[in-house]
């Protein structure tokens, strides 16, 4: 039976997480157990945050790319939905729709928000009284602009985020729930977004009655990733990364009374560094907050594909599942993760860096001249002529669908390369040594794309790969899945 | 063996003609002794191997058409250095004791006659070359995955 699975990304960290599991799916990762569906849903009240907007773009490239490819089987093959294409039965891509928008936060501070400001002064003779409200927030958190979200103070998201669960979209996806679905959320403990929203959401999820199947939402497996600090910002000033830990340690008790100790989530993930991380550029929020990508945000991405393998397995009480690499290392590449990831992640990682190597330096080589990007073969069966030729290469769908998401997972890759603990497995290539991608493994033979090129060649005619529909991407995409699978595995450079 | 030689000496005495009735004893040699089969094996199988090593062995998946001229131009070369070796031997290496004294008879003109044999059969049989190159090609391409662009 097709089952969904929805991921609820609260705050920053969320955003990054299913960024950096987006771009797994891209590479050819699977969900297990029949998960078909991928329902991204992201809760920041911070709508400029330049870390959303990069994921929202990400996610729409996605979504416009797979739908372009017909019966995607490798790369791209996970389908990835929005709540509103779920509940209207449409196939109208609107990135908007995977974010939970929050009413009442644009232009406004927090203590307009809560009505605070129209509160009277005067204790003595009026029904409500602002020192109340003070004893609770401090001057900064009432004049705090909800633009930019809560600035590391989950006392104010706690607030915020309640209004949720009653919004139009929160009732969506629950009609949209069936049984066998399944939720999995990413928090991360330290910040201000995703420590109030993951136990407001777990409560609503286990508790609302008033939500369309209730009883099936209940009864669902929900697991989740908690992020303990990971990053530290290089000012501190309204958001302080010094007390990234103490916030975590209460937040954390919170969780163990509330949400560990009574059961409330099947499976919790936990991940975290401490020591050699890197100092973020300092940000409250908005289109400045940007950071880079992270290995750890990786290891989220793989607590997904772990809690969908694994979901057959859960019980009724809580499991605690830690992340951990094999061997302590600044710079982590794929021999430093433990068997079961690198054999998840590795393979697809790989084909996918050739393929986004191999567009950017060896096609411009090959175009018009190798016959897989040929269309005007003469005196030969229609048929043996490519679609793949220049007036694809120079379309406007392979600029800003493929070539514009290819440039975010080089991105990526690069920024977590960067990163502190960096995450580098591939070496820079160009065309002359594009097979030595793996670090610390050397392939034997040919190393250029000439390979590569081969392999399309023998395998442009491949019926497989064609599309009996128009699907613009669907012979590239197929294509590039067979050939980089072919050549990395005749050189004994995939893991299986 | 005589069929065979039927087949392909009208091409060189016939089409080109070459023969000459003044100096029959060479081209009776020629056909005695399979002259005429070996030349025309070699416009025949020559471009044969070449071409399917070029369009099933070579794997250079960036062909062009200068690649497909210069893959021709080496089969021709081959096959008419190939054809003057042949006709060389054929004639002056010949057991035919008639036409070695025919040959030896200055008089006789032969010897001069005989001499422009060997470079007449080697651009004949490069001529032929080179049609058969294309005719090949129209085929072999059809099936090639690498160079099935070429020679357009």
């Amino acid at each position: 039976m097709a089952k969904k699975l929805y991921i609820f990304g609260i705050g920053g960290t969320g955003s990054r997480v299913l960024k950096a599991f987006t771009m797994l799916l891209a590479s050819g990762c699977k969900l297990k157990n029949d998960f078909d569906t991928v329902i991204p849903i992201i809760i920041d009240p911070d709508t400029s945050n330049g870390d959303l907007n990069r994921t929202k773009d990400i996610l729409r490239l996605y979504q416009e790319i797979r739908n372009q490819i017909q019966q995607p089987d490798d790369f791209y093959k996970q389908e990835i939905k929005t709540i509103n294409e779920l509940a209207n039965n449409s196939s109208g891509i609107n990135p908007e729709y995977f974010q939970f928008k929050l009413e009442g936060v644009e232009q406004s501070t927090f203590g307009q928000y809560i009505g605070f400001d129209s509160q009277s002064d005067d204790f003595k003779n009026s029904k409500d009284d602002k020192n109340f409200i003070r004893l609770l927030y401090s001057d900064s958190n009432l004049k705090s602009d909800l633009n930019v979200g809560f600035k590391g103070n989950p006392n104010m998201g706690s607030i915020v985020l309640n209004q949720f669960t009653d919004s139009g979209n929160f009732k969506k996806f629950a009609q949209t729930f069936n049984d066998g679905d399944a939720v999995f959320i990413i928090n991360s403990i330290f910040g201000g977004t995703g420590a109030a929203g993951f136990p407001l959401l777990l409560k609503n999820l286990r508790g609302n009655h008033q939500l369309p199947n209730h009883a099936k939402i209940k009864s669902s497996q929900i697991g989740g990733i908690t992020y303990l600090p990971y990053f530290a910002l290089n000012r501190q000033a309204e958001v302080n990364s010094g007390s990234f830990e103490e916030k975590a340690k209460i937040a954390l008790d919170y969780y163990n009374r509330t949400i560990i100790g009574k059961n409330q989530i099947n499976t919790l993930y936990f991940v975290g560094n401490k020591g050699n991380t890197k100092h973020f550029e300092y940000s409250v929020g908005g289109k400045e907050q940007k950071n880079d990508a992270h290995f750890l945000e990786l290891a989220g991405a793989l607590a997904i594909l772990d809690f969908t393998k694994n979901i057959d397995k859960t019980t009724n009480t809580t499991q605690i599942k830690e992340f951990g690499i094999e061997n302590t290392t600044e710079n982590i590449s794929f021999n430093d993760l433990n068997i079961e990831n690198n054999k998840e992640i590795s393979s697809p990682l790989t084909k996918f860096k050739l393929y986004t190597e191999y567009l950017k330096k060896g096609l411009p080589i090959s175009l018009n001249v190798s016959r897989w990007t040929k269309s005007n073969i003469k005196l030969v069966k229609e048929s043996k002529n490519s679609i793949l030729d220049e007036n694809y290469f120079n379309s406007s769908e392979y600029k800003i669908q493929i070539e514009a998401f290819n440039n975010h997972f080089e991105d990526w890759l690069k920024e977590m390369g960067e990163n502190k603990p960096a995450f580098n497995p591939y070496n820079i290539v160009d065309w002359d040594n594009a097979l030595n991608l793996l670090k610390g493994n050397e392939p034997k033979g040919n190393k250029t794309f000439k390979v590569l090129d081969i392999e399309n060649c023998k395998l442009i005619d491949d019926i497989s790969i064609k599309s009996s529909i128009e699907k613009k991407h669907t012979t590239l995409i197929k294509l590039f899945g067979k050939s980089t699978e072919n050549v990395l595995k005749k050189r004994n450079l995939l893991i299986r | 063996m005589d069929f065979i030689s039927n087949i392909f000496a009208p091409i060189y005495e016939t089409w080109f003609q070459l023969s000459n009735n003044q100096f029959s004893l060479i081209f009776d040699t020629l056909f005695k002794d399979d002259g005429y089969i070996m030349f025309g094996l070699s416009f025949i199988i020559i471009p044969l191997i070449s071409w399917l090593l070029f369009y099933y062995v070579w794997k250079y998946p960036y062909g062009k058409l200068w690649h497909w001229l210069v893959w021709l131009l080496i089969t021709f070369i081959f096959v008419v250095g190939l054809t003057y070796g042949i006709a060389n031997n054929e004639i002056f290496v010949s057991d035919n004791q008639a036409l070695i004294d025919a040959l030896a008879d200055s008089e006789s003109g032969y010897e001069q006659f005989a001499k422009t044999l060997p470079l007449k059969y080697a651009l004949i049989n490069g001529i032929l070359t080179i049609g058969i190159s294309f005719i090949y090609s129209l085929i072999l391409k059809q099936f090639s995955k690498i160079q099935i662009h070429l020679p357009f």
